[in-house]
């Protein structure tokens, strides 16, 4: 029963750190229509500096990295969502000109190969191929035991979760939301109407990245390490498929897509029986994930919860909305 | 000093006409049809290791070339017409289009890795003696790779400047309302884009094997940025283009390689790309989207 407590608290943290991934893209993607293709980056960047500053001063010989510190969790934590800001700006600030969108789409994907690649050759930054590991669990000192533990680190995530789908649903609907749909769903008229495009999507961009380096702080505080190996740029395309299964453009969906594509999608198969070589059930997962992707885009572009038509209220201005057919083309 | 810096341009050079291959391929494909195909890398990986199964049935040698081209033309005009096509058909445009062929790489290579047992096979055509060309020293095969990528270009130059298919060509990359206008056929010199790029996809699968001496599911993935750098650095449907980009990241890649760390080798190739997009946005501008259109 102890380990089915324990399994079930893992999965819940992963749910929690999925939902608030899911959060970040769908702001970016779903309501912005900035294609985020090296969302993973941003979340490592987050896990690094908050593994770093926790950690200690390195002692070089075990494992390198820069920015030791011994700082409290919670700073750690917001560090982690300035450096994931932080990177965010600098990537926008030259990615998110004026081009295609799949041309965009690519820069960004060949962006997070450039990532992984810098962290694995430049040792001395964040230890290299071998990650760093040995992150202290916070809060360890209260009186817990690993069970407890557990559920409460869990009840954190989803805390975390709850405030941030709070934050975002609010931010959507704020006038600053319309204004990213409508450069989404019409992007000439809305710079035409002197909406600047380009500043709201580095907007979003950065926020998003925020998000996202909060996320990957939360998850290393919990698993203790953190190397390449956990941040391929195929990661990025899990929470994607998620987005698509579940519905783009709205928070429910987003959640709903976290707990059927990453939750049930990839964990059930360890409850199957292991079929073939050891690692050939990891490969079909794969390919079920590209599967779903693909049929999610052929049957069903708009996902399983489609964005809710915004109506005008009495009183409020009847929002120009794009026809269904060009915002579900969009997707 | 200086030799280093030779031998390294040596080595960019072979490198680069490994990329050049491909990016030829891909630039036309993505020239004419405007699918940003990131399964390019996919199907590169699949040809490969149809030469490699050939080899292994006692295909000898350099055929496994004509193999891996006529394996990748195949599979690339099955998934144009039986993939692409469809998701054109349901209202996909240009973005819709590319993570279609996100999806399919994903599930094309976890096939090659659930097959191939998650394994790296050695591929050794030919054992190949080392030549000295002043300082720099590399194998006869690197050589004849050399010559395959410039063959490849001026085959395609003739191809598109001279015959009456490669100004059909053309014409449909210019305007394919247009060019249908003008009786060219262009369900026709689609099949022929896939077939072709396809072709060279393949090619450069094999070239790419025989260079490395071992193939893995990821092979093409791994190749596939280098690539697609390549081909819009040097500007959609532009052979000679992709041939120079690629020359600059190859010489690029390993004279920084040479000189520094060889991890940030790869990194400076894509640096470039980041400079390019930078200082002339224009050539992949799109803030109409609807002016650029899938031809399928």
């Amino acid at each position: 029963m102890t380990a089915w407590s324990y399994y079930i608290a893992t999965l819940t943290v992963y749910f929690g750190v999925n939902v608030l991934s899911a959060l970040s893209l769908n702001l970016q993607f779903g309501f912005a229509g900035v294609v985020n293709f090296g969302y993973i980056i941003f979340q490592a960047v987050g896990a690094y500096i908050a593994a770093v500053v926790v950690l200690g001063p390195s002692s070089g010989t075990f494992q390198q990295y820069v920015f030791g510190a011994r700082l409290p969790f919670g700073v750690a934590l917001l560090l982690a969502t300035a450096a994931g800001a932080v990177l965010s700006l600098l990537i926008g600030l030259f990615s998110l000109r004026n081009i295609r969108r799949d041309y965009q789409a690519a820069i960004l994907l060949i962006i997070s190969l450039i990532g992984t690649q810098v962290v694995q050759g430049y040792v001395p930054l964040f230890n290299g191929s071998n990650g760093i590991t040995g992150v202290p669990r916070p809060l360890s000192a209260l009186p817990l035991n690993l069970q407890q533990y557990q559920w409460a680190y869990a009840g954190w995530v989803l805390l975390a979760a709850g405030i941030v789908y709070a934050v975002v649903t609010w931010l959507s609907r704020s006038a600053w939301g319309r204004a990213l749909r409508a450069t989404r769903d019409q992007e000439d008229a809305a710079a035409a109407i002197g909406l600047n495009v380009t500043a709201l999507r580095l907007q979003v961009f950065v926020i998003g990245g925020a998000v996202a380096g909060l996320s990957g702080g939360l998850l290393v505080e919990y698993i203790g390490a953190w190397s390449p190996d956990a941040w391929g740029y195929a990661e990025t395309f899990v929470i994607f498929t998620a987005l698509f299964v579940g519905g783009i453009g709205n928070y429910r969906g987003a959640v709903l897509g976290v707990l059927l594509v990453p939750i049930i999608f990839l964990e059930v198969p360890r409850f199957l029986p292991q079929v073939g070589y050891p690692g050939l059930m990891d490969s079909v997962e794969w390919i079920a994930i590209g599967a779903a992707w693909m049929l999610c885009l052929y049957f069903r572009p708009q996902g399983i919860v489609p964005e809710r038509r915004n109506r005008a209220r009495r009183g409020e201005a009847a929002p120009h909305a794009a026809p269904v057919r060009e915002r579900v083309g969009a997707a | 000093m200086l030799s280093t810096l030779v031998s390294a341009i040596g080595f960019g050079v072979v490198l680069a006409s490994i990329i050049a291959v491909a990016a030829m391929g891909f630039t036309i494909q993505f020239g004419l049809t405007n699918v940003l195909n990131l399964s390019f890398g996919a199907v590169m990986t699949v040809a490969a290791f149809s030469a490699y199964l050939a080899n292994r049935h006692g295909v000898g040698g350099w055929f496994g070339l004509a193999v891996g081209g006529v394996a990748g033309a195949v599979f690339t005009l099955l998934l144009g017409r039986g993939v692409f096509k469809q998701y054109a058909r349901r209202g996909a445009q240009l973005f819709e289009m590319m993570m279609v062929t996100l999806g399919l790489s994903l599930i094309i290579n976890y096939a090659i890795q659930a097959i191939s047992h998650n394994n790296i096979y050695q591929f050794v055509v030919l054992p190949s003696s080392l030549i000295q060309l002043g300082s720099i020293l590399i194998t006869r095969t690197q050589l004849i790779i050399v010559f395959i990528s410039v063959g490849v270009l001026v085959a395609l130059q003739l191809l598109l400047q001279l015959t009456k298919i490669g100004k059909a060509l053309r014409a449909m990359a210019a305007d394919p309302d247009l060019a249908r206008a003008c009786g060219i056929r262009t369900g026709q010199i689609v099949v022929l884009t896939w077939l072709l790029s396809g072709f060279l996809c393949g090619l450069a699968g094999v070239v790419y094997i025989v260079n490395a001496q071992s193939v893995g599911y990821t092979t093409g993935q791994l190749f596939l940025p280098l690539v697609v750098a390549a081909a819009i650095l040097g500007g959609a449907g532009s052979p000679i283009g992709a041939f120079v980009a690629s020359l600059i990241m190859g010489v690029v890649t390993e004279v920084v390689a040479a000189f520094g760390n060889a991890s940030y080798s790869t990194v400076a190739g894509f640096g470039i790309l980041v400079l390019v997009l930078l200082s002339r946005p224009g050539t992949v501008r799109g803030g109409q989207a609807g002016h650029t259109q899938l031809t399928l």
